[in-house]
């Protein structure tokens, strides 16, 4: 494996008594499309959270193309190419599709204090917005205000402004989640062509979402990393068997 | 020596008699803010109301003091109760800035209508004559209605928490503060739970009103927003939602609101805000809130 | 408007066009300039009530700012208005009378304060910025109050400005030039504010009142933002405060009020947040109201507390985007019938 473009050393994240996130060492390489799964309460989404400065470690360290960001703010670290998408759809809900963007892309751009000059007239911003709304086919709904858009339609939207940051690293945290399986294909679509630079890092339910898309997976339990390996690895593993066999089922 | 020991036991008991009523107006304002989440500004009307009562009854109908408290606490617990049911049950989910608003409205309503039964002037009522003059302590003077009033705080909070960590309608209240959504799960009525708690709040402030009359100089319009500030400085110390916490924040800057007017009677005043920014910005979730 | 490469689609287009445009003027822009002018010659007997309501635009405007744009709950911004106050009357009093240095000091002194009240309070929000924004405007009023050898306490201290560019007088008698001279000073703010909200900055700000998690997440520092938006919105209305007592040559604690907090929010509510016009409306109608209920109903009792407590609860019940929000209703129904 080439070097990592993220990794973690011996992170933890305790809540009180309660390790979240247990002693993870965990590589992520360029260009890599790479899941996480594990059943609820494994501390999936924490790991995100940590990854991204959302929260920040008990104990443990986060690096970026080999430099130490643990100690970096949130803001720091999109701007240094780390982008995610929320469970919950977390969106500009009273502005369209194209200012959700627009915010994205200037703020990137940073342009975003600009005092003077309309928001409008720099085409540099507008260019890429359209780009983006091109990508992910969101032209139509260019105007439209996000509370007025479908659930699905809006999980786009998430994948579209993490995209419009331009990130060397994309963190997908259940990016079909809550959407219906009739048209989850849609978002499936948008993932698979993720353009290839971009390492993904994608949290999901779904098996057969991880197994279409992953070219590695790792499994999390109770916070710890419990095996890691090429999806036939995996599926073959009898303990990763075991807990998903044991806990019932994934849902 | 012995001025000292004077100064402080004065600084102490006085301090403490406005602690223990801070408490008992604040305690409504901090569950409702902390259980159901909504800015009530207008909780400083409802302990007016209270004063109102008490006055009208004690100074009009000669009432008994004590009974009159008993009598204000009911009545404006049941009044509070359309006030939930109708109106600020709807806002639950609005941003705060809308329930502020809504119940600044309710404030200036308030205030005006109590001007227009009572006049705008403070009314003070003649308390019964077990609580007038003063008690000899041996080391110090005190007057008989700030040791009442100190007795009366500790009854009432020794009830209150008894209440809650006692009985079931105290369990469940505490369940639903903590965690709504699993009280909702284990079946609780919350929506049933917010009223009565929301009653229940209401009528202690109106206790409140009643109580602190004697000692806040008389109530009069301008109480709804003169004493707001406080309590909401006392909730947000305290941690929203918190009564334990509540109660220390009471009794820490009712102290030093006092000592610092006592100490300071030319700038006094000013301690408590100074304390109360200190406090937040090293704790914004009060001094035993949640982080 | 420049052609963006990539807008193929009717949808993008518009969307595009849209955007690039939003900034232009309307025609109904000027009647609030046009209105004012023609109270200024029609309505003489008036001008004080009018002037009161620039200043007040201006005041309203500035919270707007932090409220409406960026969703900064305030209910201390007196300290602003109070502190620019002080600092204009303050050194006209100590012989630097001239009232544009007034009012830039006023801006200076403001934003000062803004700035270290905002670096700190605004790491907390909801209630406890609630609490800490009042808790610091009526501290400052207490302090006001306590030095008032300094303040002049509630008596006030009286001042004259001198005249403006050696020119112009600020007359506080027939608000004949301190009118003019308010109109001008809230025209050139309000242009400022206008070019702000829309560059990306005022966009920006309403990200973070829409969303300060997917803010965070796009890569915005928003607490620095905030504090900077913060800032902009102490300045002016520390700029309000100077013009208010400019045109009264009097000071007192009064402009600390904690009162006044409240009095701005509400104007901005009833007129409408985050949409610059609301401000106008907003602080015309309560001062209008205000006015009219004291002199039908007279200042005996209560009647203006319970009437604009009553607006208050209806505003936000049943029309939440204020009385703009209404005009823009009713605009809508009219351009939908003439169609």
């Amino acid at each position: 494996m080439s070097k990592p473009i993220l990794e973690t050393r011996d992170l933890a994240k305790n809540f009180g008594a309660l390790a979240v996130t247990d002693n993870v060492n965990f590589a992520l390489a360029p260009g890599a499309r790479h899941a996480i799964i594990g059943p609820n309460g494994a501390g999936k989404t924490t790991l995100i959270n940590l990854l991204t400065g959302a929260l920040s470690p008990s104990s443990g360290s986060v690096y970026l193309a080999g430099g130490d960001i643990t100690g970096m703010a949130e803001y720091q670290r999109v701007k240094n190419g780390i982008a995610r998408t929320f469970q919950i759809n977390t969106l500009f809900m009273g502005l369209s599709v194209i200012e959700n963007l627009y915010l994205a892309i200037s703020e990137r751009m940073g342009v975003a204090t600009s005092l003077v000059r309309p928001a409008g007239k720099d085409s540099a911003v507008m260019e890429e917005a359209v780009r983006i709304l091109n990508i992910l086919k969101l032209e139509e709904d260019s105007l439209t205000e996000i509370h007025e858009l479908p659930y699905g339609r809006q999980r786009l939207v998430e994948i579209a402004i993490a995209l419009a940051l331009d990130p060397k690293v994309l963190l997908l945290d259940e990016p079909a989640a809550g959407v219906p399986t009739t048209e989850s294909h849609i978002i499936l679509d948008a993932v698979d062509s993720l353009p290839k630079d971009i390492a993904v890092l994608i949290i999901e339910h779904d098996m057969d979402v991880v197994f279409r898309f992953a070219e590695r997976i790792t499994v999390l339990v109770r916070g710890a990393i419990l095996a890691e390996g090429s999806p036939d690895d995996i599926a073959a593993n009898e303990e990763v068997q075991a807990v998903y066999l044991g806990e019932g089922s994934h849902d | 020596m012995s001025s000292f020991l004077n100064e402080i036991s004065t600084v102490l008991v006085f301090g403490l008699a406005y602690a223990m009523l801070l408490f008992i107006i604040s305690v409504g304002l901090s569950i409702t803010m902390g259980l159901m989440g909504f800015a009530n500004l207008a909780h400083g009307s409802f302990a007016m109301a209270g004063g109102y009562v008490t006055v009208t009854l004690v100074s009009q109908m000669n009432v008994p003091f004590a009974v009159a408290l008993l009598i204000a606490f009911i009545v404006v617990a049941f009044l509070s109760i359309p006030f939930e049911r109708f109106l600020y049950r709807h806002l639950y989910r609005r941003p705060e800035l809308d329930q502020v608003l809504l119940t600044i409205g309710l404030v200036f309503v308030s205030i005006a209508g109590v001007t227009f039964i009572w006049g705008p002037d403070p009314h003070l009522i003649l308390m019964p004559e077990y609580l007038q003059g003063s008690i000899n302590l041996g080391f110090n003077i005190f007057p008989k209605y700030r040791i009442f009033m100190i007795v009366a705080g500790a009854v009432i909070v020794a009830g209150l928490f008894y209440g809650l960590e006692r009985t079931s309608i105290g369990a469940k209240i505490r369940a639903a503060v903590d965690n709504r959504r699993m009280a909702e799960s284990c079946g609780i009525n919350t929506g049933r739970i917010f009223t009565w708690t929301f009653a229940l709040g209401s009528g202690m402030a109106a206790l409140g009103g009643g109580l602190g009359i004697q000692i806040l100089g008389g109530i009069k319009p301008v109480f709804a927003f003169e004493y707001l500030v406080i309590f909401l400085i006392v909730v947000a110390v305290g941690g929203l939602g918190n009564i334990r916490g509540t109660f220390f924040a009471a009794l820490i800057l009712g102290i030093i609101d006092f000592a610092g007017k006592f100490y300071f009677p030319e700038g006094g005043a000013f301690v408590i805000f100074a304390v109360t920014i200190l406090v937040l910005l090293i704790r914004p979730q009060g001094l035993f809130g949640k982080a | 408007m420049t052609a963006i490469t990539g807008a193929d689609t009717a949808a993008t287009a518009e969307a595009v066009k849209f955007l690039q445009t939003r900034h232009r003027f309307h025609w109904a822009e000027v009647l609030p300039w046009v209105i004012a002018i023609a109270v200024f010659y029609l309505l003489p007997g008036y001008r004080l009530l009018a002037t009161q309501i620039l200043v007040m635009i201006l005041f309203a405007l500035s919270l707007d700012l932090i409220v409406g744009y960026a969703g900064i709950i305030s209910l201390g911004h007196t300290a602003f208005f109070g502190t620019g106050a002080y600092i204009t009357a303050l050194l006209a009093a100590n012989n630097i009378p001239d009232p544009l240095i007034g009012l830039v000091a006023a801006a200076i002194g403001a934003a000062v304060l803004g700035f270290l009240s905002g670096w700190v309070l605004l790491r907390t929000a909801g209630l406890t910025l609630l609490v800490l924004t009042m808790a610091v405007t009526i501290m400052l009023g207490e302090l006001a109050n306590d030095f008032d050898e300094i303040t002049g306490g509630f008596d006030g201290i009286n001042f004259t400005n001198s005249e403006i560019f050696g020119l112009i007088e600020i007359d506080q008698l027939w608000y004949t030039s301190s009118y003019i001279y308010v109109l001008v000073v809230l025209f050139l703010s309000f242009l400022l504010i206008r070019t702000i909200v829309h560059a990306p900055f005022g966009r920006m700000l309403i990200g973070i009142r829409e969303n300060t998690k997917r803010m965070s997440a796009i890569g915005t520092p928003v607490h620095q933002r905030q504090v900077l938006v913060y800032v902009i919105s102490a300045a002016i209305a520390g700029i309000a405060g100077a013009l208010w007592v400019q045109v009264q040559g009097n000071v007192t604690t009064g402009v600390y009020a904690f009162e006044l907090s409240g009095d701005v929010l509400i104007m901005i509510i009833l007129g409408g947040t985050g949409r610059l016009y609301g401000a106008f409306i907003g602080a015309t109608v309560f001062k209008i109201l205000e006015s009219l209920t004291e002199q039908i109903l007279g200042t005996n009792q209560p009647y203006w507390q319970l009437t604009i407590g009553i607006v208050l609860i209806l505003t936000v019940l049943f029309a939440r985007r204020g009385l703009y929000g209404i005009f823009e209703d009713i605009g809508e129904k009219w351009k939908d019938r003439s169609q």
